[in-house]
């Protein structure tokens, strides 16, 4: 009887450490093949089920089997280290799963900022982050993915996060618009999981990774819900007019930044009765070759009422009644509502006249405001051609207005009233009786608290055009300033720059420089040979 | 405690060893250029915090194997592994000892390296952190080699052979880091580089975040190492 | 005390050792006597836990060295042919060290003692290195003896050292009888009668013969052997010659002359010089024959082989 109860227990040994192998190694290949799923959790429990039993049932069998001291000391080496591999793999690629980390770094570079979490948490729209990156890039995409999949974790899943390589699938790297290795792009999911393609935002990758991630999920968020008109009708520069004297450049930005975009003919408009749509953010008026009506100013004004936003881009036109004539109602209009007007003068700069004192730099930029961020002449001047001259009232009746410049000509400037002549002969002489002195601005804004209006008026249109926006930086800085704020798209993705203290700069004097080499080339390591050295001596002499 | 006994009698011996020390002298003179080196590069801007750990994480191919050669190769040849394997201890306990006496001098050696940074803090404020992070990084990875290593030790009875083949093996783990360059699938170049020793610092430690899976990979890859070489040292009883 | 079943060691196809079986007493010096080859060493390693068995068992202290391994070992002092040393060591940090290892926790006076006891403890703090090879043979013996175990395994203690050497080495060992049982192994008769209280013989993994050193000689020697020269006789008449001296058991044809094989060890020399010169013949050579261990082996195995 004893006996039997001994075979039983070998027999029931033998039959759960089958099944322990069984499980772990079906776990295993589920897990590599299948990825992490119920199943594959379900094997290992099995499979640890299994070889406890065994170990429980008989421990001498197991322990000679795990200890190698079985019937075939290579076969069992082989099987216990096949075994031991599998463990540490599994353990591995669950860790890996569970993505535990710590961040030691003192800026905390991989965990996110209370910016980013309040953006993460406004995310209602499950979003993929598609990466494109190739084996190439692997190293990069891994330094990557430790900031994507803080967004994954901290979004609970509505955020997920996909790589492709785009060698392997250039249809989709087509459909997304890959340019190059690494790119990385968002969108929204549909409900049954897949990509939708309406809204594709490219996410602009700098070394700051998580500031860059965050933007670009604001800029997604609001993508769609704010549109920008661009007047046309009157002979403005075209939003899709790709050629140097178009703007099909800055069109693409504001699209890659989430506003939606269409044209919108006033005049056909005002001569409908009709009103500017209700989710206009923005009205821009790209260079329009006449002035408007007084139909046309009513449709303004009343958008204006509404809390509208006008980005007004008015050049100097030598032979006719250019947008915002001087004395025009448009013109008029905006002088006593928002303290803001052009001159009909066009700016002629003898400091920082490029080829002619009629290609300029803005000279000086006033830094009291948000637009003049990252405009500073020094590192990023904005290169205006034949600008006109504005003028603001800065001392406006209404209290509702605040106004004021962002970017004026040098002292050496003045505005020339004599058009005609300059049109003609491309010459130009200071009579100063009817030119008005400098330094004129270039640039200015006005808001009115009560409807919260927004007004921005910048004296020439070539500074936004294809060829000047590709060329001068400072031009494209001065539009996506001054869009940003008059779309409200700052209003929903603004946030402080990502606190990146990326360290302490490092100076130091040559005496400095000398003492640390002498400290660690030679010091250190002498020190420890001098110390072998006498251990050395002192063990020859026993 | 026989593993304590194994360990101290290393760590004597490493102590007692005018080879060590030579050893010990040259990861300090390269590292010590290359920490010059670096700052004299980023003057005026940001040193790498993790410079001396980055360094050491190639030192180690080359060193890792001639600190460990010895270390079962030699009792193989002296005889005296006939004595280690008689006396009452389990076999896993002489390699573990071995293993982790070659460890700790090498973590006194990246331990003297730390003094950099003092000079480093001397002229600028690095991240401290992101430096403790490389460090741990590259101690676990020093760790791995150092295994790497004495199972090579273990396989074989004369030491040049036994470095040289964890040379070459350390060498491919290290390369495999860069499979992306010769691998057009992205999926098979990520698993190479799940393999590979560098591929658990490099976008890691060194950036000064600490993954639990590579803490895991690296002892993980210890615990494989020191099993096989536990029983490679076994095998001879079987001989 | 040691206790060995049946013990078996197969390399292969080879059989290194064949079916061995015997106990020892506590107290006890049992020698391991046999030519190179027989199987000494391999028996010696099993018991001491290094090789494990292909079959059979032993037990040290009543531990099975292959299921209780660790304890057995414990209870074992080994000393291997050659003599492993760690040559940056000193002469205490070794012994130490192995003191340590086998569990002792405080070995400083036990080292101490053992060191004086095979006179290496002037000493103590030379580097291992500096050793003569004498002094490692004493130094072999003192890791052995370091942590006091029952059963001391030594595999030729005397090998390759001067001979007075030999004879402290031989003194140490047989001073180890107070408190140990001793195997060791030697190819060397004399020794094994000098030190063991009882000889086991191996031959090709077996153990063809085994007693007390004094018995054992007389049983497998039977006397000595005497080669004789003689000038002036046919080859009949000296073997009849020789056959008619009393103790003179077998005469046989060796080279140009003949060997005696002699009873008992009585000297016969002078009665066989008489009756050659009596007969009138000359006597050419006359020489005792020592008997080698290997002829003692080769007279074992012949005797096997008859009896089979």
């Amino acid at each position: 009887m004893q006996k039997t109860i001994t075979l039983t227990r070998g027999g029931l040994g033998a039959f759960f450490s089958l099944i322990g192998f069984g499980g772990i190694v079906s776990a295993a290949v589920l897990l590599i093949w299948g990825g992490f799923s119920t199943l594959v959790i379900a094997a290992l429990i099995v499979g640890l089920i299994g070889m406890i039993a065994w170990w429980r049932l008989v421990p001498d069998d197991f322990r000679a089997f795990i200890s190698g001291r079985s019937v075939r000391y290579g076969t069992a080496t082989i099987f216990t280290t096949v075994l031991l591999v599998g463990i540490i793999v599994m353990g591995y690629l669950l860790i890996a799963r569970a993505a535990v980390t710590w961040d030691l770094t003192i800026s905390q570079r991989f965990s996110l900022t209370q910016t980013s979490l309040n953006v993460i948490q406004r995310v209602n729209r499950p979003i993929q982050i598609s990466g494109f990156y190739t084996a190439r890039a692997a190293g990069l995409r891994e330094i990557d993915d430790q900031y994507w999949r803080l967004y994954e974790t901290a979004s609970d899943g509505m955020i997920r996060r996909q790589y492709y390589d785009p060698e392997e699938v250039p249809a989709l790297a087509q459909q997304f618009g890959v340019t190059e290795d690494a790119q990385v792009f968002l969108s929204y999911l549909n409900d049954d999981g897949t990509i939708d393609y309406s809204l594709v935002a490219r996410v602009f990758l700098t070394d700051q990774q998580e500031s860059d991630m965050t933007l670009a999920i604001s800029r997604l968020l609001v993508a769609g819900t704010l549109t920008v008109y661009f007047s046309t009708g009157f002979g403005e520069r075209s939003p899709t007019d790709d050629t140097q004297e178009g703007i099909s450049f800055i069109n693409n930005g504001m699209r890659e930044s989430g506003l939606v975009t269409l044209p919108l003919d006033i005049g056909a408009l005002a001569a409908q009765g009709g009103d500017i749509p209700e989710d206009a953010s923005a009205l821009v008026f790209a260079r329009p070759l006449r002035d408007l009506t007084s139909d046309e100013v009513a449709v303004i004004a009343r958008y204006m009422d509404r809390g509208g936003s006008l980005l007004l881009l008015s050049d100097v036109l030598f032979n006719r009644i250019p947008f915002m004539d001087q004395g025009g109602e448009f013109n008029n209009w905006l002088w006593q509502n928002y303290g803001l007007r052009a001159l009909n003068a066009a700016v002629i700069d003898f400091v920082t006249g490029q080829t002619t004192p009629l290609e300029i730099i803005g000279a000086a930029i006033y830094d009291e405001t948000d637009f003049s961020e990252n405009l500073d002449p020094a590192t990023n001047p904005v290169l205006f051609r034949i600008a006109r001259a504005i003028d603001v009232n800065l001392s406006i009746e209404n209290t509702d207005i605040s106004n004021g410049r962002l970017i004026r000509s040098s002292e050496q400037s003045y505005g020339e009233t004599d058009l005609t002549t300059l049109g003609e002969t491309n010459t130009y002489e200071i009579d100063e009786t009817t030119d008005v002195p400098g330094p004129l601005i270039l640039a200015a804004w006005a808001w009115n608290q009560r409807n919260d209006s927004r007004v921005f008026l910048i004296g020439d249109s070539d500074f936004a055009s294809n060829g000047q926006v590709a060329n001068v930086v400072g031009n494209g800085i001065l539009f996506t300033n001054a869009m940003n704020w008059l779309s409200h798209l700052q209003d929903e993705v603004e946030f402080g720059a990502q606190g990146f203290s990326t360290g302490v700069p490092m100076f130091y004097s040559r005496d400095q420089l000398d003492t640390i080499t002498f400290f660690v080339v030679f010091l250190i390591p002498t020190a420890v040979l001098i110390a072998g050295a006498a251990i050395w001596a002192r063990r020859v002499r026993r | 405690m026989s593993t304590w006994v194994v360990f101290r009698r290393e760590v004597a011996h490493y102590a007692g060893s005018p080879f060590a020390y030579l050893i010990a002298f040259a990861i300090l003179v390269l590292t010590g250029l290359l920490f010059r080196e670096e700052l004299v590069a980023t003057e005026t801007t940001i040193p790498n915090p993790a410079v001396i750990p980055n360094a050491l994480s190639f030192f180690m191919v080359v060193f890792a194997p001639l600190l460990t050669m010895r270390l079962v190769a030699e009792e193989k040849r002296e005889g005296t592994l006939e004595l280690l394997l008689t006396a009452p201890v389990p076999d896993g306990s002489i390699v573990i000892g071995k293993f982790l006496g070659a460890w700790f001098y090498y973590t006194i050696v990246i331990g003297i390296t730390l003094l950099y940074q003092i000079a480093l803090s001397s002229v600028t404020a690095p991240d401290l952190g992101h430096t403790i992070a490389a460090y741990i990084g590259i101690w676990l990875y020093g760790g791995a080699t150092l295994s790497v290593g004495i199972l090579f030790s273990a396989l074989t009875e004369n030491q040049i052979v036994a470095a040289f083949l964890s040379m070459v093996a350390l060498f491919l783990l290290w390369l495999a880091d860069l499979a992306g360059q010769v691998i057009s699938n992205i999926d098979a170049a990520r698993v190479v580089r799940a393999l590979s020793l560098q591929g658990h610092y490099s976008t890691s430690f060194a950036v000064g975040l600490v993954r639990m899976e590579d803490m895991v990979f690296f002892l993980g890859i210890i615990l494989i190492m020191i099993y096989l070489a536990t029983r490679a040292v076994e095998s001879n009883r079987w001989r | 005390m040691i206790e060995v079943e049946n013990l078996t060691k197969k390399y292969g196809a080879l059989t290194a050792v064949d079916r061995i079986s015997f106990k020892t007493k506590p107290g006890e010096i049992v020698g391991l006597l046999g030519p190179n080859g027989a199987g000494k060493t391999t028996t010696m390693r099993m018991l001491t836990g290094f090789l494990p068995p292909t079959e059979g068992s032993a037990r040290i202290s009543g531990h099975d060295i292959d299921t209780d391994s660790i304890e057995a070992r414990r209870a074992v002092g080994y000393m291997p042919e050659r003599i492993p040393v760690y040559p940056d060591m000193t002469v205490r940090a070794y012994v130490t060290f192995w003191a340590r290892l086998r569990g002792m926790r405080r070995p400083a006076s036990q080292v101490d003692k053992v060191l004086k006891q095979v006179q290496l403890f002037d000493r103590r703090d030379t580097l291992i290195r500096h050793l003569s090879k004498g002094m490692r043979q004493r130094l072999g013996l003192a890791q052995a003896l370091v942590h006091d175990p029952p059963v001391i395994i030594l595999d030729e203690p005397t090998i390759g050292i001067d001979p007075q050497q030999v004879i402290e080495v031989r003194e140490t060992v047989r001073a180890l009888r107070a408190n140990h049982t001793v195997l060791l192994s030697t190819h060397i008769l004399s020794e094994a009668e000098h030190v063991c209280d009882r000889v086991l013989i191996i031959n090709k993994g077996q153990i063809v013969a085994q007693g007390k050193p004094g018995d054992l000689r007389e049983k497998l020697q039977g006397g000595a052997l005497l080669y004789v020269e003689i000038g002036g006789a046919t080859a009949k008449d000296a073997k009849a010659l020789l056959a008619g001296i009393p103790n003179v058991t077998s005469v046989e044809k060796e080279d140009k002359g003949w060997r005696l094989r002699i009873s008992t060890s009585v000297d016969v020399r002078g009665e066989v010089s008489k009756r050659i010169m009596s007969a009138g013949y000359t006597l050419l050579e006359m020489r005792a024959e020592t008997t080698s261990l290997e002829a003692i082996f080769l007279e074992l195995i012949s005797k096997e082989g008859s009896a089979t």
